[in-house]
């Protein structure tokens, strides 16, 4: 009886589990993560580090002068071999294990996706400690070992600051969100290239996240302007908020996109494609009118959301211009499409796919309505 | 022989959880790619037919049990040596199903602990289980199996807005032998392996209820895989699943904001201990039989501890487990889920006419 008591005692230490149990002080958490290749072709990790003592004191001790300013975050880089590899031999510089479940930003260098991203997602993909759904974007014109180095005011962790910057991308839909997972998802497919968001540096205080890279077949080829990048997520279906101005007489005029349905189609005559079509279904209000006629015909109306309209093809066909003739890459998945309905001429025509996306002529229809006004009805100045 | 009584419903359970065990860990029908939903339906139906054959086998031979069936139908000897083949299939199986465990957890949770320590405290709780008896594990079953599906919902509620619910197209791209394939691949995992049942079916205490069971529970194991499949293909893509380890552990992964990982190994936790105890169970009880010892428990803690050994010297590595959960297995089990069930199937029937017509003719 007595030993029996003594196993049932014994049995919950052994399910608690800590084997692996490693404790809070003994990491390193590292927020984000820059990959980029050296000119000597070996890979070059970037960690930022968070340390949440100093942390600490630096939101406690805001305003006081004097006191000694520890940072609250830092910066290491290490050139290895592949990406474990340079993580690993990192700790040389490093003093404790790195831990990369809290990692929230993955930035990729330029000369690595020149020469193909596949490499870096391999160990994104086969650790186990990595957050699938960090966001990843690509640094143009720096490392991303500059970008990380920035000492942002409006957040203590950089790393937080470039994510949020990423994040209220649906407030302006002007950077393309790419997560970890969707890079997976799409990495090996033929269906859809890769795009990921754009980053650059302004000062040593401010990023700026505009514009999508594009990929082909994994690797760098091109970049999309802010404007292109929203034509580009107005088809994908991206688009929940922003901001489009239309020329007017005498003004301009903003509307506020409050809604947008995007939808893409390949249309196919005797078992072979002959256009891709593009339908764009979106709603806004006026946000502000800087011209002098009075807008209160239901003919206004109209001719404004037929300009709101031609403005949106616009931006949609520089994006299919240059994904077509510039990159010659099917960064919208119309792939997806064949591939799904049309299975049997996907399979002839897989490997050729970019370049018969990039010979066929196109149709975009969009659809806008205008729906209020806002808390003014006539424009401020009118023209009497 | 001893004489625990089960439920219909603990059987329904124990059923459930035995076929759902670590099917999830290790999917055939992976390999059919997009077309797995039709692999899942045909090996569903052919299952549930299978179980249909299983059922009927213990209702011909009332109040016998599996090593009593080979017995009567084979002759002594022959009997005995199967039920020993039996008895060695089950080890087998159990300690294949400990080392996917094994693997899953050091995989994704635990990398720095040994497989062998997280093995061997499994194996603890499962020979307390087994040892209390197979009255103990029904009722244990009822009280976990029903996590299972809720645990599966709330995963998938909880990825909703990731979604491509046209990801299964397109139909058919690759033909039909795949889908065969993958379809056959399932049928022999899980359903097969409820032959270990033919153990547990003397026990049950309404015994006209057991076809319908028995059917009742592969349908919805069927249907449980073919929305668990929708929830990996819609949120993960047919490439993407083709690519990863362990599917679900991916999906679970994905879901923003809420870590509901630790869930999921819940399930398989419950499922694969519902599925080796049966295995322990159904072996320690065949060779109890065989031996004519009275008590099957002396035989528990023996065999248990050899599928421990066996599932760590069993692979090399991971890849060997798959190649053999995929490739070797379905072909292994032919004689065991099969060509024996259908051969005593065949004799019993026989045996039963028989006795029906010389009842006549007696009267």
């Amino acid at each position: 009886m007595k030993i029996k008591i003594i196993i049932l005692l014994i049995l919950p230490a052994l399910l608690t589990g800590c084997w692996d149990n490693v404790d809070l002080i003994d990491i390193n958490l590292v927020t984000a993560l820059g990959i980029d290749k050296s000119e000597d072709g070996k890979i070059i990790v970037t960690v930022q580090v968070i340390e949440p003592a100093a942390l600490q004191s630096t939101s406690s001790s805001q305003g006081k002068v004097g006191m000694a300013q520890t940072k609250p975050v830092f910066v290491e880089s290490y050139k290895g071999e592949t990406i474990s590899d340079a993580l690993i031999s990192m700790k040389a510089m490093v003093d404790k294990r790195l831990f990369l479940s809290t990692v929230q930003v993955i930035i990729l260098g330029e000369k690595l996706c020149r020469e193909g991203v596949n490499e870096a997602l391999d160990f994104l993909h086969r650790d186990y400690q990595v957050e699938y759904l960090a966001d990843v974007l690509v640094a143009r014109g720096c490392s991303p070992k500059d970008i990380l180095k920035i000492q942002p005011e409006m957040d203590v962790i950089p790393a937080m600051y470039i994510k949020g910057t990423i994040e209220n991308t649906e407030l302006r839909a002007k950077v393309k969100r790419t997560m970890l997972v969707e890079l997976f998802k799409d990495i090996e497919n033929k269906c859809r290239q890769i795009t990921i968001g754009q980053i650059t540096k302004e000062n040593e205080k401010t990023v700026n996240t505009e514009g999508t890279a594009v990929f082909k077949d994994g690797k760098l080829v091109g970049w999309l302007n802010q404007y292109e990048t929203r034509g580009f997520l107005f088809v994908t279906d991206r688009v929940k908020n922003t901001i489009i101005t239309i020329p007017m007489a005498n003004g301009k005029m903003s509307i506020r996109v409050l809604n947008s349905r995007g939808k893409m189609d390949v249309k196919f005559k005797n078992g072979r494609p002959y256009r891709l079509s593009i339908y764009v279904d979106l709603e806004g209000n006026i946000a502000e009118y800087t011209g002098k006629k009075v807008l209160d015909a239901p003919t206004d109306m109209h001719t404004l959301q037929m300009t709101l309209s031609e403005e949106v093809k616009k931006e949609i066909a520089m994006a299919l211009r240059k994904a077509q003739k510039e990159y010659s890459s099917d960064i919208f998945g119309f792939g997806k499409i064949v591939h799904k309905y049309h299975p049997q001429y996907w399979k002839q025509t897989m490997d050729q796919w970019n370049d018969i996306f990039s010979s066929l002529p196109t149709e975009i229809v969009i659809k806008s309505r205008i729906r209020r006004s806002g808390l003014i009805k006539s424009p401020m100045t009118k023209d009497e | 022989m001893e004489k625990a009584r089960i439920s219909s419903l603990q059987l329904f359970m124990l059923m459930t959880g035995f076929l759902f065990g670590s099917t999830l860990i290790i999917n055939p029908i992976i390999n059919a790619k997009n077309d797995g939903w039709l692999a899942i339906i045909i090996g569903g139906i052919g299952g549930t037919l299978l179980l249909w054959v299983y059922a009927t086998i213990a209702l011909l031979n009332p109040s016998k049990n599996f090593v009593e069936i080979l017995r009567s139908r084979l002759g002594k000897v022959l009997g005995n040596l199967l039920a020993l083949l039996y008895v060695w299939y089950f080890t087998h199986l159990a300690s294949l199903v400990f080392r996917n465990f094994g693997s899953f957890i050091t995989t994704t949770t635990y990398l720095y602990t040994p497989l062998e320590v997280i093995i061997t405290i499994f194996a603890i709780v499962i020979v307390y289980a087994v040892n209390s008896g197979i009255e103990v594990v029904g009722r244990v079953s009822e009280l976990l199996v029903p996590v299972i599906p809720v645990i599966a919902v709330l995963i998938s509620i909880s990825l909703v807005t990731i979604h491509d619910f046209t990801a299964f197209l397109p139909v058919l791209e690759n033909g039909i032998q795949p889908v065969i394939k993958a379809a056959y691949a399932f049928l022999t995992f899980p359903f097969g392996e409820t032959i270990s049942f033919l153990m547990i079916f003397p026990h049950l205490n309404k015994r006209k209820n057991l076809r319908r069971v028995s059917a009742l529970s592969a349908l919805s194991v069927t249907g449980l895989f073919l929305f668990i499949f929708f929830r990996d293909i819609t949120a993960l893509g047919s490439h993407f699943i083709y690519q990863a380890t362990f599917v679900p552990h991916i999906t679970s992964v994905l879901i923003p904001g809420i870590n509901l990982e630790p869930l999921l190994d819940v399930n398989l936790l419950i499922g694969g201990g519902i599925k080796i105890a049966i295995c322990l169970y159904a072996a320690s009880t065949m060779l109890a039989n065989i031996i004519g010892a009275d008590d099957y428990r002396k035989f528990t803690t023996s065999l248990l501890t050899f599928c421990v050994v066996l599932s760590i010297w069993i692979y090399e590595n991971i890849f060997e487990m798959f190649n053999w959960a995929e490739k070797v297995w379905p072909y292994y089990s032919i004689p065991f889920q099969i060509f024996i069930p259908l051969i005593l199937l065949v004799l019993s029937l026989i045996k039963k006419n028989k006795t029906t017509l010389t009842d006549s003719a007696e009267q």
